[in-house]
């Protein structure tokens, strides 16, 4: 195990590197940030020296370099639109996208997860087929019009929620539901197959032969055999979540990193992507390291060598 | 070697090989016309994929001539609608109904193949990640962390930065970044497979490496990989459409399901037809596909006996 | 110490009516924008949102009436004393939210803070013009610009905010980014980036108290989301209301709307130095005469937008009111297009941007389906912005593209320029004739003289269909009922000017 530790540190350090080199490719595919970083009225020589000034005519190594040493001292540079140091503009943002992530996991996986387990226990009865539909909507239904229409019916015309915003556990609610949906969806899908499959194995027949409790069966026996996938793809959600929730972030006017990080993009802000994209790959590399350990506890027989 | 051939055969037959084997056709098909679920499925499925072929032989107007005069008309039964369009025209006038026929093409395109790159791409990463487990284990996922962490929107602006805004180059995106996923099931799923007695008996009865991998393991993994391509399919053909919120969706005048809804968004309040339509349409899809999926797991499914 | 019970008495009503006699600041005004601001140093941005926001903590010399009439702000009077040199009398006894005192320094400081390149200040190609700033005694400046530039007026009622000097030195560039310090209306509270910036009423105002006490910035991207902030009263004023909602506010009983002509022109651009079909004159008015830009306005923006015949609103100076649009004459375009050799038409690629202006890719489309009625196989590619921008400054703009041009300093000069002088950065033509006379008019000081130049510079290129012409946007905001707030011409939301119904 410590041996496998040490190993997935050193890992995680390539991983990071990688993400950097990968995204410092692909920032400079995208195009020279100086149209976009000075104004309409510049003239051509305004722009050669701005480029200049910024190192924009270096070669791209050098420019990795000069970026990669900065990196190393956690220092990714200041932010070419805001002025400020690039990755606490990305830590101001966490605290709110963590609060965004953690309800819309919470939402979603404990309703799913019974949802799944129920329809698969009862199946092809109303239940299943009650599951079956919200699981179909929130799979079909874009998170970008699932926010708008959970903004007309709960803020305007009912009034039950705030239509936008961060604030109190109120604010959370609307956001939460629209971001979580589609994992919901796709847990309850998952756990339902998982344990139909399972339920149908000789050893849990064997075990309610035996007269073990039905309800015992299911849970300690099926379940945490069926665990696997689930607790992998909500591992990925919860990364996918963390990263992913520009859309929501946006229509719901929530201040988080999905939101600066597509603006950044979109304006070619080269620091902020590279701090956002390092804070990602950092959460992502200790999820994932997460739900590796819990394989070993979940079966036994993964081990790592 | 007898006894892995025994192994081969018996567990053959209950899975992949029912598939390939032509004289099991007879046998899927009862299965499939006992399934009321299946069958519904793949009548919708067969609805999107003939309306997809058959387009313009079943649109009743042309979907992108506009009549900028005619625009956001009502449905039909609205008194204010018109025969002419029987789900209503949009923003620009052009006719719903007929958009969404054509619009099934992009979708069904755009969700398929999509599926297929990335479903191909993430089961083989899964399955040899799995399998041989150590430093190859270890690239792919990692390689797997920084695919996630790498945001899916810069991918998007570089690709049509370099290559230009198209379709092809759309399915490029959303292909390449779908594969994590599958193979991090699939891997988790051969990690627990892999231990098993009988693998660990063909091994010592001297089963090559690829034989087993594809012949006994796959099989027994590939279920999850299913249910979540089903789920992959409906989540691409969404995707798209938050591409188009994004402004890096299909270039207009094609219409596409997602792009419909897209542009309707604004016209929430006060012409519900421009997004209704085609959010049925895609419902409609994904439960088609869903039902389907379900049936196919099952039929997959090999049942393991230990 | 003792003290009466009469005495405490009159202290008190004293205090009492003081306080209603004064006009305390009163409640809370909440606006959303689509954007935040990147930052709060007024020099360090080139953005309307900033602007917007800043222009409330922050002074400049000059500034424009609602009726965009410039007018002396933080300036007493400013006069031309010979071709490079501005005189500008400053008023006296203003002083910076932190107590610093407004003055000839501060001044100095402050316009030389951006026209100085190592500052790497956003505005400083906006300042070029300026070589340097001469005190000449405490409330006496000279400003002198390297050359004759007659736009300078115009210029000093949108950039310059006065900053304090000791502050801003003391503090540094990236403290003062999120903690402003100006002579403005309202003082800075606190920002919350992409949440909330919020403001307070300077009670020592020298153009008198605000009536609102907090003002709060609140940026809300999704432009269905904030009509519904809207709506439910959280927020009183939205920008950049589509039109297709405008019913929706409007019979809500909450909320009215306000409308203003925007800055901002809507053309086509053409590249017609690349050659292809577009290179010819009479395809460009072809593809005028073809478009029929009321029914744009009347459908794609429900009515708000206004036509324009030329690359100016008449709000600009140098507009010229003789010149008409070209009509929708399809028969015409089709004439021409004959006579150019095409009379099957052509392919065209019509580039556009996809949600940086309202409505621009059902514009777009639009165009091009007109197009495609007189024969000219024209098709829509949509592109990100960034991505955009960057064909734009490399002049691979494909041979027709959408393009807005908001022309805040409100002089032809910005207009012409950069877009449409030979060799500029953002302009694909060129016509030698036309460039001589912007050129003249540039550093013509006499306004009469100027403005005939610009006159006849807007006929060549209408005669020659330089651009496919348009439409003038109009800015629609959604005011929440309880407000008394008019929309402004230059997009400015000024918070000064708002008074809360009783």
């Amino acid at each position: 195990m410590k041996k496998h530790l040490i190993r997935r540190f050193f890992q995680t350090f390539l991983v990071l590197l990688g993400v950097s080199i990968v995204t410092f490719a692909i920032l400079h595919l995208t195009g020279d940030p100086t149209a976009l970083l000075l104004p309409q009225e510049a003239t051509a020589e305004d722009r050669a020296r701005f480029r200049h000034e910024m190192g924009f005519d270096d070669p791209l190594i050098v420019q990795y370099g000069r970026f990669l040493k900065g990196a190393l001292r956690g220092d990714f540079g200041l932010s070419f639109r805001h002025n400020q140091p690039a990755l606490q503009l990305v830590w101001d943002r966490m605290p709110a996208t963590v609060q965004l992530t953690l309800a819309a996991m919470l939402i979603s996986v404990s309703i799913a997860v019974p949802i799944g387990i129920l329809s698969a226990v009862k199946r092809n009865s109303l239940l299943d087929h009650v599951g079956m539909v919200i699981a179909l909507l929130g799979q079909s239904m874009p998170v970008f019009w699932l926010g708008i229409m959970l903004i007309l019916v709960f803020g305007v015309k009912l009034r039950l929620l705030p239509a936008f915003g961060m604030g109190g556990i109120d604010h959370l609610i609307l956001p939460a539901l629209t971001l979580g949906m589609f994992t919901m969806a796709r847990t309850a899908r998952l756990t339902r197959s998982e344990m139909l499959e399972i339920l149908g194995q000789e050893y849990i027949r064997t075990a309610r032969a035996k007269g073990v409790p039905p309800w015992s069966v299911i849970l300690r026996h099926a379940l945490k055999n069926a665990a696997i996938p689930i607790v992998t793809v909500i591992g990925l959600e919860m990364g996918t979540l963390l990263g992913g929730a520009i859309i929501t972030e946006t229509i719901f006017a929530w201040p988080g990193v999905g939101r600066l990080t597509v603006q950044a993009i979109y304006n070619r802000d080269f620091p902020v992507v590279q701090a956002a994209v390092f804070t990602l790959a950092c959460i992502f590399v200790l999820i994932n390291f997460v739900v590796d350990i819990l394989y070993t506890y979940l079966d036994p027989r993964v081990r790592y060598e | 070697m007898e006894a892995l051939e025994a192994i081969d055969k018996a567990h053959g037959e209950s899975s992949l090989a029912q598939l390939e084997k032509g004289l099991e056709f007879r046998k899927i098909a009862r299965s499939l016309f006992k399934s009321k679920a299946a069958l519904a499925g793949l009548f919708i499925l067969f609805i999107v994929i003939a309306s997809a072929l058959l387009a313009p032989y079943l649109a009743p107007q042309d979907p992108i001539a506009q009549d900028i005069n005619n625009r956001l008309k009502p449905p039909v039964w609205d008194p204010k609608g018109s025969r002419e369009h029987l789900l209503g025209t949009d923003h620009l006038g052009r006719d719903i109904l007929s958009r969404l026929i054509y619009g099934s093409r992009i979708s069904l395109i755009v969700g398929l193949s999509t599926v297929l790159i990335s479903g191909t791409i993430g089961i083989l990463i899964g399955l040899i990640a799995g399998y041989y487990g150590s430093w190859l284990d270890d690239i792919f996922m990692r390689l797997a962390d920084i695919q996630l962490a790498f945001p899916f929107i810069l991918l998007s602006i570089a690709v049509v930065a370099v290559l230009g805004p198209s379709l092809r180059n759309i399915i490029i995106v959303l292909g390449i970044t779908g594969w994590v996923v599958y193979a991090r099931v699939i891997r988790a799923e051969v990690l627990s497979v892999r231990e098993l007695e009988f693998i660990e008996a063909i091994h010592a009865l001297g089963g090559q490496n690829l034989r087993i991998l594809f012949r006994h393991i796959l099989p027994n993994v590939i279920s999850p990989g299913i249910v979540i391509a089903t789920l992959e399919v409906a989540r691409m053909i969404i995707l798209e459409s938050a591409l188009s919120f994004l402004g890096l969706g299909v270039q207009p005048p094609t219409p596409t399901w997602g792009g419909m809804l897209n542009d309707g968004r604004q016209y929430i309040y006060n012409a519900w037809w421009l997004a209704t339509f085609p959010g049925l349409a895609i419902m409609l899809t994904v439960l088609g596909i869903n039902l389907l999926g379900d049936w196919i797991r099952d039929t997959l499914d090999p049942r393991l006996e230990i | 110490m003792k003290k009466s019970p009469f005495l405490l008495g009159i202290l008190l009503t004293l205090t009492l009516n003081l306080s209603l006699t004064s006009a305390e600041p009163q409640g809370q005004v909440v606006v959303a924008q689509g954007v935040d601001p990147s930052t709060l140093d007024p020099h360090n941005h080139q953005e309307t949102p900033a602007f917007n926001v800043l222009l409330n903590m922050f002074d400049t010399l000059l500034h424009r009436t609602p009726d965009l009439k410039i007018e002396p702000l933080l300036a007493e009077s400013y006069k031309l004393i010979d071709n490079k040199t501005w005189e500008f009398k400053l008023r006296r006894g203003i002083k910076f939210h932190n107590g610093e005192d407004f003055n000839a320094e501060a001044v100095k400081f402050s316009l030389e803070r951006i026209a100085n390149p190592e500052n790497k200040m956003k505005q400083l190609s906006s300042l070029k013009f300026l070589d340097h700033v001469e005190i000449i005694d405490e409330y006496t400046v000279h400003i002198i610009t390297k050359e004759p530039f007659a736009p300078l007026p115009a210029f000093l009622c949108l950039y310059g905010s006065m900053v304090p000097p000791k502050y801003v030195k003391e503090k540094g560039d990236t403290y003062i980014a999120t903690h402003p310090v100006g002579t403005g209306a309202f003082k800075f509270v606190k920002w919350t980036k992409d949440d909330q910036l919020v403001m307070e009423a300077n009670p020592s105002y020298f153009r008198g108290t605000p009536s609102v006490k907090t003002v709060i910035f609140r940026p809300i991207p999704e432009a269905t989301t904030r009509v519904a902030a809207l709506l439910t009263g959280d927020v009183d004023i939205i920008t950049n209301v589509p039109p297709n909602l405008v019913p929706q506010i409007e019979g809500s009983g909450q909320a009215f709307i306000s409308t203003a002509p925007s800055v901002r022109v809507i053309f086509v651009g053409i590249d017609t130095l690349h050659g292809g079909p577009v290179a010819d004159k009479r395809v460009r008015q072809a593809l005028n005469y073809a478009v029929d830009v009321d029914s744009l306005i009347k459908n794609v923006l429900e009515g708000h937008g206004f036509r324009v015949a030329t690359p100016l609103t008449k709000d600009h100076f140098g507009y010229n009111p003789d010149i008409q649009p070209y009509p929708f004459d399809p028969d015409k375009a089709k004439k021409l297009l004959a006579e150019a050799g095409y009379p099957h038409g052509f392919d065209l690629i019509l580039n556009s941007p996809d949600g940086r202006y309202l409505n621009d890719k059902q514009i777009a489309e639009a165009i091009a389906g007109q197009w495609q009625k007189v024969g000219i196989r024209a098709q829509v590619k949509t592109h990100e912005w960034g991505n955009y921008v960057n064909m734009m400054y490399t002049h691979k703009p494909g041979p027709v593209y959408l393009l807005g041009w908001g022309n805040s300093t409100y002089d032809a000069d910005n207009t012409y320029f950069p877009l449409l002088h030979t060799g500029e950065l953002l302009s694909n033509y060129s016509n030698p004739e036309f460039d001589k006379l912007i050129e003249e008019a540039r550093i013509t000081m006499d306004e009469n003289k100027r403005r005939e130049l610009y006159h006849k510079a807007a006929e060549l290129i209408v005669e020659d269909a330089a651009w496919v012409f348009l439409y003038q946007q109009e800015d629609i905001y959604g005011v929440n009922n309880r407000l008394n707030w008019k929309a402004r011409p230059d997009e400015g939301l000024v918070m000064v000017d708002v008074t809360l119904k009783k």
